[in-house]
């Protein structure tokens, strides 16, 4: 491998120049007031949107950004979408001209994958803001639009960017607040939901302008002068946070192994590394041993890389504040161009969200060499997503999707639990009742699975089995990752079991299809999903025999497993 | 109208109000809570307050209390058995999957009220569409029942999937359970709520089964007490829902009161709303601990149907109030950037904030305002004498640690403590799509009068209103809660004339069910709300229907378009797509006597002092405050000011008017 083509990343962009001066209480009001605002444009934002991926699993990320793209704030969503704007908003602004170009009153949309980080489906609204006729700064909200005519409305095997959907590469929507009917007219035409469409549009639009007003006024209450030194304060204070805690970790490179189970559209496992780079409290998150660019759509662009950088440190090290710009200072990220973390055009980019949170979990284990005490063992590892179609008995269609939960991993002082991968923290799962007065279907199980979380002083968290008999044709697309790679225990503990996603059709051998397109399950046959079990932590042998005793009375493991593991209990 | 006695226990005081019929008096008082035995702080408070013949005449007792909550949140109730349909017994810790600190990669689910070995499965399963794929054995609940006698199960919960469809097998369930010899309470999830989702209405069963025989001791005692204290009225307790339960239903029904904590506020605001004529009002109720905010809109606060607490779903209907751990309490230190933060930790009652001088160090909200001169010159009406100088020792440390001087340290712990509380009360409004600069900011409990102009600064807000009796006016809510009974079904049908029929018949069924209770008099009135939704969608709003009779008394085509107004009032858009119903709500309301609203005769306390050098956090310094007891506010008064009164102090600054109201309220504007 060349160095041809390597790229560092600062994750954070440095302190500005500024007038005037703030104090401590003054900035932390500052905070709290542009926390507020960006909650209040999420708020306007799901009052008002059409789709339930919006306003019920939160598939969306809102921030606002001052004039030198640095994260003021950002409301909680899905964390996969934290830290990813400011790329979207450069590239934006780059589109329709660059600053110059801007106006009070513009509206700007954008969704080409390699800025924006996601698949084409997450497009981007942008609202510059403005104090008196200065510009300062713009709030963005990336929202995952139902349809937007790609070779089909879900897709884990498409070969290029072009099967993925319409392209808007920074164009004005609104010019000075007049809508721009050439361009709406596009939009709606390429489609096959314009309704939904139309509608979830108007929402992020609406909670844009919800935060340019809310923005503008922080800085009118403030002055421009005090407002700017009250920021630079806030992200100094972040940056601090952020190096308090990896100035405790040894200096050295860490290198975290991960593999995918296939590209989805090759067979063959895909292996790739993740070093972090530890030097007195600067860190260093090396992607440029990853390998080239993937035929099929597992490739994780750019800004989807450097947020998993982001949000794997800031949610280690943040203490669970609102992250901003400073968090990100003492980041530095390092890919090559033309890799899966760091594709160009034309690669597919459909199903990026998976080697991103395998991007997650490999940091994670790479800063466990340093500290294992600082993480906890791998998750389950996926999200173990299904959609699935078809038509019921009275002819209707009907559609549902959703990721399903997980064992989680063991960390120094805790055993893992059970539920939806980090990457999905702000989205729940439906209810079995709900699902089958929706759906053709009868879930004749979901149990916590003995035996599958890792063994360890502390033991994983139990992966979970769902038995679906269906009483109509279906079609379905699962995306279950690592189901060759079972989640990794740390400090001596033991491994969980893998994910596994299998349809079992009478009279024939189950088969396993953990990542697959448009499957038929015929009525009455059946679909298991087999959720991973987080990874144990420390040596189960120095698991007090109270606590194995307790597992095995309430099933979390079976004699056999607890013989095999936990030797200390036959010992006594 | 006629004499009442109403008590809420909070976590630090006991506030007692009483209405006096026959003079149309009405007497606050308050005494300290007694944590480990509530019941005698409500007998001291009573026995302290009224005398023998009010208590005599009283009509209504009316309680607010946390009795049932705390014991959840404690952990000490019933050692419960779950009894679950095949393959589903760990519904109850699978929950929904999420992570309730989304950002916590150690955050670990709440450990369930039942362990997993004390849930236990029985065979036969219900379809959505009533399909029946076996039934329950009496071998499995009864090899249930031994296991459950091992382990001292007092108190099983049946929760079975699907049956909010079709309740037969939990029905059988119970009449095994009897027949294998268990004799303890029982808990059917259907009787608890007819409505679907399995985890949340197992949960709610569970609770109910965990509170249950902690309630109904409680209940019974502090019932016991009230006789023995020569009352021989009805006996009421709030419902989380609102409005109010007789102790006997309460036993029975227990978890319908579990969030009932700040509903006396948000009702004693909503009467007053009515009385106000103000259409939209926000509540701030500033507490030791926490705050809580509501919606009062067009004089009702909102209804949820679906709460939490600990995160443990409840389904019952709450009012939606939202809480911060935000209070007088909430105590300020330098984070490791070494900026200032405020709460949520807490002083709490002990030791308090150190101006209380009860041992306390660290600095609390109280401290930055007695500091700052807010409270006025430093003796409260409980008694408690400010020790400025500790506040101001206390204050010093965060100061130092920030670099700051104390008196900016000690303003700073107010404004960070009214910024936290700004976003809460900004959220719950921007959530209903409303614009909280043009409502109007309703401050009560102990601390809520101090903060009034300060959160109204900091929300840009332009009106104030301090009801009377601000600093117990949760207890003062609950003299007028009228008593309510209500049920709830899921019922899943396209909303077009044909679901006429079985709404009515559902409808019918629940009212049946409430009166079955044996609580409701003949006077009760019913009303009724569907839950309806777009197609396709999650989202539902509950929409109030006229009844004709105890029969739908509303076209459906009206009913639907009420739906359409009230979703593009609530999410700013409307869709052509067809609508659906999920559940029929029903209701049973029997109002208590009206009662007028007599201003408090205030004896205010007499200070020898008429101004002091406090701060205005409007002008950033310290200027003199006038300091005024409220009966001599006159026509109205300029800031800055200080107004005192028996329970509470209110904090005027400077930019604003205060004039007294013609309900006993105080009104600020700002000054012209």
């Amino acid at each position: 491998m060349s160095d041809q083509g390597i790229l560092t990343h600062p994750a954070g962009q440095p302190r500005q120049p500024v007038t005037g001066t703030s104090d401590p209480i003054t900035t932390e009001v500052v905070r709290h007031a542009l926390n507020s605002a960006a909650n209040q444009m999420k708020r306007a934002l799901i009052r008002t949107a059409f789709s339930p991926i919006i306003y019920e699993v939160l598939d969306f990320a809102v921030a606002i950004y001052d004039r030198h793209l640095r994260m003021l704030s950002q409301a909680p969503s899905l964390p996969l979408f934290m830290g990813t704007l400011n790329y979207a908003v450069e590239e934006a602004v780059k589109g329709v001209g660059g600053e110059e170009a801007i106006d009070p009153g513009d509206v700007l949309i954008y969704n080409w994958s390699y800025g924006t980080g996601s698949h084409a489906q997450d497009v981007v609204i942008v609202v510059p803001a403005f104090h008196e006729d200065t510009l300062i700064g713009y709030t963005a909200i990336k929202g995952h639009w139902l349809d937007i005519a790609a070779k089909e409305p879900y897709c884990t095997d498409t070969v290029d960017i072009f099967q993925e959907g319409t392209v808007y590469p920074g164009l004005k929507l609104y010019r000075k607040g007049e809508l721009n009917e050439d361009v709406y007219r596009i939009i709606m035409a390429n489609t096959r939901m314009p309704k939904a469409v139309a509608g979830d549009m108007g929402a992020q639009v609406t909670g844009c302008r919800v935060g340019v007003e809310r923005f503008q006024e922080v800085v009118a209450r403030f002055g421009l002068e005090t407002y700017q030194a009250a920021v630079e304060d806030m992200f100094d204070h972040g940056d601090t946070v952020i190096r308090s805690f990896f100035e405790k970790i040894p200096d050295g490179r860490y290198v975290g192994k991960g593999r995918m189970d296939s590209n989805g559209v090759t067979p063959g496992e895909v292996p790739f590394e993740i070093a972090l780079e530890i030097n007195g409290s600067d860190v260093r998150i090396d992607f440029s041993g990853v390998p080239e660019q993937q035929r099929g759509p597992i490739n994780c662009p750019l800004p989807s890389t450097m947020s998993a950088a982001r949000v794997a440190i800031t949610m280690l090290a943040g203490y669970g504040e609102p992250p901003h710009e400073g968090h990100f200072r003492p980041i530095e990220v390092i890919t090559r161009e033309g890799t899966m973390f760091h594709p160009v055009s034309p690669a597919p980019c459909f199903i990026y969200g998976w080697p991103a949170l395998q991007a997650i979990e490999i940091i994670y284990r790479a800063l466990a060499e340093a500290m294992p005490d600082a993480v906890p063992a791998s998750s389950g590892g996926c999200i173990c997503a299904c959609v699935w179609w078809g038509e019921k008995e009275d002819g209707s269609a009907w559609m549902d999707g959703a990721p399903h939960p997980v064992g989680q991993g063991a960390w120094k002082g805790g055993d893992g639990g059970t539920m939806l991968h980090i990457a999905e923290s702000a989205t729940r799962f439906t209810p079995v009742e709900v699902w089958e007065t929706r759906n053709p279907w009868v879930v004749e199980h979901m149990r916590l699975a003995p035996d599958s979380g890792g063994p360890g002083e502390w033991r994983g968290g139990a992966g979970i089995d769902f038995r679906f008999r269906m009483l109509a044709d279906t079609y379905a697309t699962t995306v279950f990752e690592r189901s060759e790679f079972p989640p990794w225990g740390l400090a001596g503990g033991g491994e969980g079991r893998a994910n596994r996603c299998d349809l079992t059709i009478a009279g024939k051998e189950t088969e396993n299809i953990s990542k697959a397109t448009g499957v038929l399950i015929p009525k009455g046959e059946r679909l298991d999903f087999i959720t991973g079990g987080g990874g144990g932590y420390g040596n189960p042998a120095d698991r007090p025999v109270e606590a194995v005793e307790d597992d095995l009375a309430d099933g979390y493991i079976t004699e056999d497993f607890a013989r095999k593991h936990y030797p200390q209990r036959v010992a006594r | 109208m006629s004499t009442r006695i109403a008590v809420d226990i909070g976590g630090t005081f006991t506030d007692l109000v009483y209405f006096d019929e026959k003079t149309g008096a009405t007497v606050q008082g308050k005494v300290s809570t007694v944590p480990s035995a509530p019941e005698q702080g409500v007998e001291t408070a009573i026995q302290t307050f009224v005398p023998p013949e009010i208590i005599a005449d009283a009509e209504y007792f009316l309680h607010g209390t946390t009795v049932g909550l705390n014991a959840l949140l404690e952990r000490r109730g019933a050692t419960v058995g779950l009894i679950t349909t095949d393959g589903f017994r760990d519904a109850l810790e699978i929950r929904r999957g999420d992570r309730v600190e989304m950002y916590n990669l150690f955050w670990h689910q709440t450990k369930p009220l039942v362990p997993r070995r004390l849930r236990l499965e029985v065979p036969g399963r219900i379809l959505a569409d009533g399909t029946i794929e076996g039934a329950p054995t009496a071998e499995a609940v009864s090899s249930a029942v031994r296991t459950f006698a091992e382990h001292g199960v007092n108190s099983i919960a049946v929760s079975l999937i699907n049956a909010y469809v079709d309740p037969q097998h939990e029905i059988l369930v119970e009449k095994l359970l009897r027949e294998a010899g268990f004799e303890g309470g029982i808990t059917l999830s259907h009787r608890i709520s007819g409505e679907y989702r399995e985890y949340e209405r197992t949960s709610t069963a569970v609770i109910d089964a965990f509170v249950r025989g902690r309630m109904a001791n409680y209940l019974q005692r502090l019932d016991g007490k009230l006789r023995d204290l020569g009352f021989t009225g009805q006996s009421l307790i709030t419902r989380s829902g609102g409005g109010s339960m007789t102790f006997s239903e309460a036993e029975e029904r227990p978890f319908e009161t579990i969030m009932s904590g700040p509903v006396g506020g948000a009702q004693g605001a909503s009467e007053f709303a009515h009385l106000l004529g103000d259409e939209q009002i926000v509540t701030a109720d500033v507490g030791g601990t926490s705050f809580d905010t509501s919606l009062i809109l067009r004089g009702e606060p909102q209804i949820l149907f679906e709460g939490e607490i600990d995160n443990m779903p409840i389904q019952s209907p709450w009012v939606d109030v939202r809480s911060i751990g935000a209070g007088g309490g909430s105590i300020a230190y330098a984070d490791t950037g070494g900026f200032m933060r405020v709460g949520p930790q807490s002083a709490g009652a002990d030791p308090g904030p150190a101006c209380y001088a009860k041992g306390g160090t660290a600095p609390a909200v109280t401290d930055g305002a007695a500091y700052l001169g807010m409270l006025g010159p430093g003796e409260l009406a409980s008694g408690i004498t400010l020790d400025i100088d500790a506040a101001k020792n206390a204050i010093a440390q965060v100061a130092s640690a920030i670099d700051q001087p104390v008196e900016k340290a000690a303003a700073g712990i107010l404004q960070i403590a009214a910024t936290s509380m700004a976003n809460a009360m900004r959220e719950i409004s921007v959530e209903q799509g409303l614009d909280p600069r043009g409502m109007t900011l309703l401050p009560f409990g102990g601390a809520g009068p101090m903060m009034g102009t300060l959160l109204a600064d900091e929300m840009q807000m332009n009106r104030i209103v301090i009801p009377p009796y601000a600093g117990i006016f949760s207890a003062w809510g609950l003299l007028g809660a009228d008593m309510v009974q209500s049920a709830s079904q899921t019922l899943i049908l396209p909303f077009d004339e044909a679901c006429v029929e079985p709404v009515n018949r559902i409808l019918t069924d629940l009212l049946t069910g409430i009166r079955a209770r044996g609580e409701s008099s003949d006077a009760a009135e019913p009303s009724l709300r569907l839950d309806v939704r777009y197609l396709g969608q999650e989202h539902t709003l509950s929409i109030p229907v006229a009844l004709d009779g105890e029969r739908l008394g509303e076209e459906i085509p009206i009913i639907a378009e009420r739906f359409r107004e009230e979703y593009a009032r609530t999410f700013g858009a409307t869709m052509n797509d067809g609508l659906e119903l999920t559940s029929v709500r029903a209701q049973l309301k029997t109002p208590l006597p009206k009662r007028d609203l007599v201003p408090p005769k205030d004896a205010s306390p007499a200070s020898g002092v008429a101004e002091i050098e406090a701060y205005s956090f409007r002008d950033a310094t310290r200027k003199p405050f006038r300091i005024c007891p409220r009966d001599q506010l006159g026509d109205g008064m300029d800031g800055p000011l200080i107004v005192t009164e028996t329970v509470t102090t209110t904090y005027v600054d400077s930019g604003w008017h205060i004039r007294p109201g013609t309900h006993g309220e105080m009104i600020l504007e700002r000054s012209a």
